[in-house]
């Protein structure tokens, strides 16, 4: 299948800004501002053009202010749990409030990941290399 | 101290273990100084040493009052343009930010463009290399005012922080953030010996809309 060319500069750009905003807040952690006005604007691209993003990377965003949201310096991680043994994990945005809820199963299987998902296309390039970026980033960012 | 303790390095098996890895001790001071400041409530009376140091500290107490707002809407997307304005631009860090923290930022966007034009100036056309940098992100880049119809302009050099509608922002090696308009202005961008000059009055866009937006070529260059 072929690689739609202007797609691929655009994933590039997502994949940049994202990086970018890890940068800034891995050089000093109390700016949060910048590292959110570069999600802004990556998610800003993502929208007009139409860019699916992997889960994972999306996981980090908060839906609401668009901040980027890393446990222990912009967002609290909880543990929560419902009687009937469901588990879930649930972060908080600190700048505003907004609260991401992510079910604990250890064998949910995505729907990027599953066989007949990767039968229809060739892999994407802009998801795969953030997810190598952002596991990179994330352990540099951890203290 | 127990200080020393907390702000050890991690051993050198648990690393491949953990996947994380340790900091530098500055880096980790900034980190831990952040996020005190994020958890301590009223930081903004007492400094925070000396709040930690004198007596304890309550950080939050233990069944915190629940959202008194309508527990049935889910849907809380979305902000109001007053939120938006409360919280997003710069706050008056710069002049807590250095120039050199900005550095490695530069370094990346270089790399970013290297990859996204896969070659250098003798081997690529300038043209297909121009298509490409009006849909490239230019945070990060190191700017210059070539020509601009207000002279004192002229000759402002730094690192692209942030790209409104009709401006930039600027942070300058005296450590000072600039705003300069995009309009009447010439631009010029330096990458390892390709110099590409940027005309602002047509880049007046919100920085994630250009990639988007197509360009014609229309009305002279001018100032």
């Amino acid at each position: 299948m072929a690689h739609l060319l202007k797609d691929k500069e655009a994933y590039e750009r997502l994949n940049y800004l994202y990086q970018a905003a890890h940068c800034v807040l891995s050089q000093n952690p109390e700016n949060v501002e910048l590292a959110r006005f570069y999600c802004f604007t990556q998610r800003t691209v993502a929208r007009r053009l139409v860019l699916k993003q992997d889960p994972s990377v999306k996981r980090t965003l908060c839906k609401k202010c668009s901040s980027l949201l890393i446990p222990g310096v912009t967002a609290t991680t909880r543990q929560r749990r419902k009687n009937s043994k469901i588990r879930f994990t649930v972060m908080r945005c600190l700048s505003c409030g907004q609260s991401k809820t992510l079910l604990n199963n250890p064998d949910y299987c995505l729907w990027v990941d599953r066989p007949e998902a990767q039968l229809e296309q060739q892999k994407q390039p802009g998801d795969k290399p953030q997810i190598n970026t952002t596991q990179q980033l994330l352990s540099r960012c951890v203290v | 101290m127990d200080e020393a303790l907390v702000r050890a390095r991690i051993p050198q098996d648990l690393v491949k273990v953990l996947g994380v890895e340790s900091q530098s001790s500055s880096k980790a001071e900034a980190f831990t100084q952040a996020f005190l400041k994020n958890s301590i409530q009223q930081h903004a009376r007492h400094d925070l040493k000396s709040m930690l140091s004198h007596k304890a500290v309550v950080l939050g107490y233990s069944r915190p009052k629940k959202d008194k707002t309508r527990r049935n809407s889910k849907k809380a997307k979305g902000l109001n343009a007053r939120q938006k304005r409360a919280m997003k631009i710069f706050q008056i860090k710069p002049e807590h930010q250095r120039y050199e923290l900005f550095l490695p930022l530069h370094e990346l966007w270089r790399q970013y463009i290297i990859d996204l034009c896969n070659g250098l100036k003798p081997t690529c056309s300038p043209q297909s290399v121009q298509q490409k940098l009006l849909k490239a992100d230019f945070h990060g880049a190191i700017i210059t005012v070539l020509r601009s119809k207000c002279p004192s302009y002229v000759g402002t050099t730094g690192i692209l922080v942030q790209e409104f509608k009709h401006v930039f922002k600027i942070i300058t090696k005296e450590d000072r953030l600039k705003v300069i308009p995009k309009r009447n202005s010439v631009f010029t961008v330096e990458i390892n010996g390709f110099i590409s000059h940027i005309y602002g009055s047509k880049f007046e866009q919100r920085a994630g809309e250009r990639s988007a937006k197509r360009f014609k070529v229309r009305g002279t260059l001018d100032l």
